[in-house]
């Protein structure tokens, strides 16, 4: 028996931080939580779109059952409210305006009587509310030993299109909550965060004779033209330290991948296939994962950059126009029906370079655009299903979705 | 879970633990780049405008606006950039005007796509239709020297219906004229 279990147990271990297997884990079994109000300034309005953020990022934390019951406590009471008193936790908070107009905000958890967790945030306007929120989610997952959630507090940027050829570059909160427009006007697409710390950024602008690249330093608010090139002109990555991007350009006409030196400035071709490659995603050392049809029909590769050679990385669906790569995992997305008129479905996909497991992680609408999390904990992608354009998020160790839509406009990409 | 009292207050204007002092910074900075960034489009796009209008003659603004409605969009099949035979009479007819009435003015290839995919590969996609029609050109006698392209991918709908019809309309290369 005993060696039964033993075996059973290394079975586990090996296949435990597989994320292409999933991991279904019963509601019932998460603690419970409830969110107590004990807010001493602001309107209504604002308190319930305040208490709506929280609950929201509790729930993104995937790791509490969240009661969304909207109750008032007062702060210093000694014990949860009746109705909280079969609660694992509660968490209580009070939102204050200073003299200054500064939003305070004082959080405690509660767990049997006992006060486990207090903490004190601070920000100057109220309008950044949501970070607040997304900051207290951040800092409970962190108290309660979870995975790291860094990426709940770094801003996305995406363009969404206006009109025909019209968009805007929009930077926001993870949930779309907090908008603010950074380049107005113009045609401009595939927006790219230029460094880790998102102090800068890079995209295509398509309003003049040839297709451009600009780099934008958010702190100064200087905007530069980096290179052109006919047909198109695309940053698709950026490695880890910004040194290096990874182009698409067509001088001639012909869609190739190109690596190009932040430093030296210095471009260099890396695919010559007569048909499309695109999307190229940096993976280990010295590799490329990237989209081609040189099989007749748009897959995933992946390119030794020194070797020079190329191998296919995905085998499962009839058209994957797209993949974003984190480690030894590559999320892609596949047509679902071969009907050119048919009602598609595209769906995000996680496969290993180490297994033949793939793991399917949408399930309706066109799923598109996928990006992996700075740690890999998360995927955010887009999703158009019935005329509504949304940001998804997929916490991948904890099997959910979870979407947040776009009021108007469409979005037509977008990075983390 | 222990029962241990974590408490931490934050008096700075922050709102992220530890390696928090930046983000409302970056925030505040960030409102004051877009106000500056959001400027420069909109200014570029005048400047690109005024300077059309004041060195061209209006004659020439209005030949362009005249013989570009001459041109005529090449359509595509779902998923393919070859030249389809019945859209040979619209590029003979295109190369025409291009090589005759319009040769003063450069040419510029749009290409466009159906709404199935806002990723690198469809504009990739539009941009193969761009430039199988520009091949097309060359060798009916266009110069090279005059034609460029760009991929509009999805983003540039002539219909927006969700039909057969309309998506088929979507396909399609563009001509425009530059002076």
């Amino acid at each position: 028996m005993k060696i039964i279990i033993s075996i059973l147990l290394v079975i586990v271990s090996l296949f435990a931080n597989d994320a292409t297997i999933d991991v279904v884990k019963k509601a019932d079994s998460l603690p419970s939580i409830a969110v107590e109000d004990s807010s001493v300034s602001y309107d209504q309005t604002f308190k319930s779109k305040f208490f709506k953020a929280l609950v929201a990022d509790l729930n993104v934390l995937s790791i509490f059952n969240v009661d969304r019951n909207h109750r008032t406590a007062q702060y210093d009471a000694g014990s949860v409210l009746v109705e909280n008193k079969d609660m694992n936790y509660v968490l209580r908070y009070k939102l204050s305006e200073d003299n200054s107009r500064a939003l305070n905000v004082e959080i405690k958890i509660i767990s049997k009587d006992d006060v486990v967790l207090t903490k004190n945030y601070k920000v100057k306007t109220s309008d950044i509310y949501m970070f607040v929120a997304h900051t207290i989610a951040f800092d409970i997952n962190e108290f309660m030993g979870e995975s790291p959630v860094e990426w709940m507090k770094r801003k996305v940027i995406f363009s969404k299109m206006t009109d025909s050829q019209k968009s805007e570059l929009v930077v926001s909160d993870y949930t779309l909550t907090y908008q603010y427009v950074v380049v107005k006007g113009g045609f401009n697409v595939f927006p790219k965060w230029a460094n880790k710390e998102q102090s800068a950024f890079y995209y295509s602008s398509l309003d003049g004779k040839k297709p451009t690249l600009k780099y934008v330093d958010t702190k100064t608010g200087k905007s530069q033209v980096m290179m052109s090139s006919d047909g198109m002109m695309i940053c698709s990555d950026v490695n880890e330290d910004g040194s290096k991007l990874l182009l698409t350009m067509a001088p001639k006409g012909q869609p190739d991948i190109y690596i190009y030196d932040v430093k030296t400035k210095n471009t260099k071709i890396l695919t010559n296939y007569g048909g499309i490659d695109v999307g190229a995603q940096f993976m280990e050392k010295d590799k490329i994962a990237f989209v081609s049809d040189r099989l007749g029909y748009p897959n995933i590769f992946s390119l030794n950059m020194s070797s020079g050679s190329v191998e296919q990385v995905v085998h499962y669906g009839k058209s994957n126009a797209a993949c974003s790569v984190f480690g030894k995992y590559i999320v892609y997305k596949a047509r679902e029906s071969s009907d050119a008129f048919g009602n598609n479905t595209f769906n995000l996909h996680l496969v290993s370079t180490e297994t033949d497991f793939i793991r399917r992680l949408t399930a309706v609408g066109v799923n598109e655009f996928p990006r992996f999390s700075v740690d890999g904990d998360a995927i955010i992608f887009i999703k158009n299903y019935q005329s509504q354009s949304s940001i998804g998020i997929i916490r991948l160790n904890h099997n959910k979705n979870y979407l947040f839509p776009l009021k108007n406009g469409k979005i037509q990409s977008m990075d983390w | 879970m222990k029962k241990v009292v974590i408490s931490s207050v934050f008096t700075a204007l922050l709102v992220l633990s530890g390696c928090g002092d930046k983000d409302p910074q970056v925030e505040a900075t960030d409102s004051a780049a877009t106000q500056e960034v959001s400027s420069k489009p909109v200014q570029t796009v005048s400047n690109n405008n005024g300077s059309v209008a004041s060195d061209s003659t209006e004659s020439t603004s209005e030949a362009m606006a005249r013989l570009e409605k001459e041109l005529k969009a090449i359509y595509f099949d779902f998923d393919k950039f070859n030249i389809k035979a019945d859209m040979q009479g619209n590029l003979s007819a295109d190369a025409g005007v291009v090589n005759t009435k319009a040769k003063m003015f450069f040419v510029k290839l749009e290409g466009n796509c159906d709404e199935w995919g806002s990723d690198e590969y469809n504009f990739a996609l539009g941009l193969k239709r761009a430039d199988t029609v520009k091949k097309a050109l060359i060798a009916e006698g266009v110069d090279t020297s005059r034609i460029s392209m760009v991929s509009f991918g999805e983003s540039n709908p002539a219909c927006a219906d969700k039909t057969k019809e309309c998506w088929a309309q979507n396909r399609r290369v563009d001509f425009k004229l530059l002076p």
